[in-house]
């Protein structure tokens, strides 16, 4: 394998273990999240605000990695 | 069109009338060199160069290869040069387009300000426009009429600048007085990026929010709010007591240069996540339709057609999403940059 390969290989890997952490992160926050509405219905309304700000920033992470790997690919 | 061709492809043509000439060749011209290109390149090529198309910056626009605008390029170096299109720039021969960047013939360097009307920018007027009358439309209503119930459109803008008054800002600046002062500039800004997020989504549109230049300048503006509202209501004095974060003087050296890089980072998070968000959607639709021509069959055709459709619909979600987000996020962090005050104690 040659570098060029190596990248590809390596933005491959990167963009699919960033998405595993993203994935597991939005799962868990999405569940609580649901479970925390179940118990109080009235405040699902705040929840749900306070849900997409959480997964905005889990997502932000995740994007940063999704873009050095894409850089990776397009180089 | 071979004659046009013909003539311009004269290294030695006159460079008094370009102008003119070259305004009745540029179509022609173009889509003649968009097909050269497809020719020359390799199969895995294509995608890519379909990705820039879609993905870049251009210096004028192209619906399909049905018709072009050309857009005035606008260049200072070492002094000013305005040309009315690409064309005319590469005709007059100091600077030249390689790549989708301009360079200078003679030095081989990028002009040190790109000040160039480029198709985004054009896309971003034309959200201005939408937004504009749509404003001056309802205006024209409430003046008429001012102690009637809204309705129709009109009741639709106030759906919105409600949704974001109460829900975006109000929840989120304790301080009631310059939560109402930046209601205005959190409704643009939704808006703003709302708009051009379904632009790009528009067949033939491009998503100016899918450039980091767009979105660095819509943080930029975020960051002046953020510190700027700060300042203004608390004093300088705060402002720079925030920096502690509230801890004692022995943590001071480690709490201070977080601050400090916590008040760039979250421009920085802004930025990138809505280019980041607006790309993506582009590249895996692009990806999907790019599939056909990688495995050169018609049996992919129904299956990447289905998924970019998929993907289609997501992006719908996902531009109303951002939008939220981004507003919501910038005014989390006007509501933070004010002060973990007595206010919020009591609200708990």
């Amino acid at each position: 394998m040659d570098s060029t390969a190596l990248a590809f290989l390596a933005a491959g890997l990167g963009a699919g273990l960033s998405v595993i952490g993203a994935g597991l992160g939005i799962g868990k926050l999405a569940a609580s999240a649901l479970e925390a509405a179940g118990r109080q219905p009235e405040a699902a309304g705040k929840l749900q605000t306070m849900m997409i700000i959480a997964a905005a920033l889990i997502e932000g992470v995740t994007l940063f990695a999704e873009v050095i790997s894409f850089m990776l690919a397009m180089k | 069109m071979s004659t046009q061709k013909n003539i311009n492809s004269q290294p030695e043509n006159p460079i008094n009338n370009h102008n003119e000439l070259n305004m009745h060749s540029t179509h022609t011209d173009t889509t003649s060199a968009h097909t050269e290109a497809k020719h020359n390149a390799k199969e895995g090529n294509v995608i890519t160069e379909m990705l820039n198309d879609h993905l870049l910056d251009h210096h004028g626009y192209n619906f399909y290869d049905v018709f072009h605008i050309n857009l005035p390029v606008i260049i200072y170096d070492d002094a000013l040069y305005t040309y009315p299109s690409i064309h005319s720039m590469e005709e007059a021969g100091i600077f030249k387009e390689v790549h989708h960047d301009i360079i200078r013939n003679d030095t081989g360097q990028a002009p040190k300000i790109d000040l160039s009307i480029t198709a985004l920018v054009m896309f971003q007027w034309i959200a201005m426009i939408i937004i504009f009358t749509s404003f001056f439309i309802i205006k024209k209503r409430y003046v008429r009429h001012p102690n009637k119930a809204p309705k129709g459109f009109q009741n639709f803008i106030e759906l919105g600048i409600e949704m974001v008054r109460d829900r975006i800002v109000k929840v989120n600046i304790a301080d009631d007085k310059l939560a109402e002062k930046l209601t205005p500039y959190f409704v643009f800004l939704w808006l703003f990026i709302f708009v051009l997020n379904f632009l790009g989504l528009v067949p033939g549109g491009h998503s100016a929010t899918g450039n980091l230049a767009v979105t660095a300048g819509l943080s930029i503006t975020a960051y002046f709010v953020i510190n700027g509202s700060a300042i203004l209501t608390k004093g300088i004095g705060h402002w720079i007591k925030e920096f502690t974060g509230g801890a004692p003087i022995g943590l001071w050296l480690i709490m201070i240069p977080i601050e400090i890089l916590s008040m760039f980072t979250k421009p920085f998070a802004l930025t990138v996540r809505l280019f980041a968000n607006m790309t993506a959607g582009h590249v895996v639709i692009l990806s999907l339709v790019g599939l056909i021509f990688i495995f050169k069959s018609f049996a992919v055709a129904p299956i990447s057609v289905g998924f970019s459709l998929f993907i289609n619909l997501l992006e719908v979600l996902v531009a109303m999403i951002q939008a939220y987000v981004f507003t919501m996020l910038t005014a989390v962090f006007v509501g933070l940059a004010l002060g973990h005050g007595e206010e919020h104690e009591t609200v708990h």
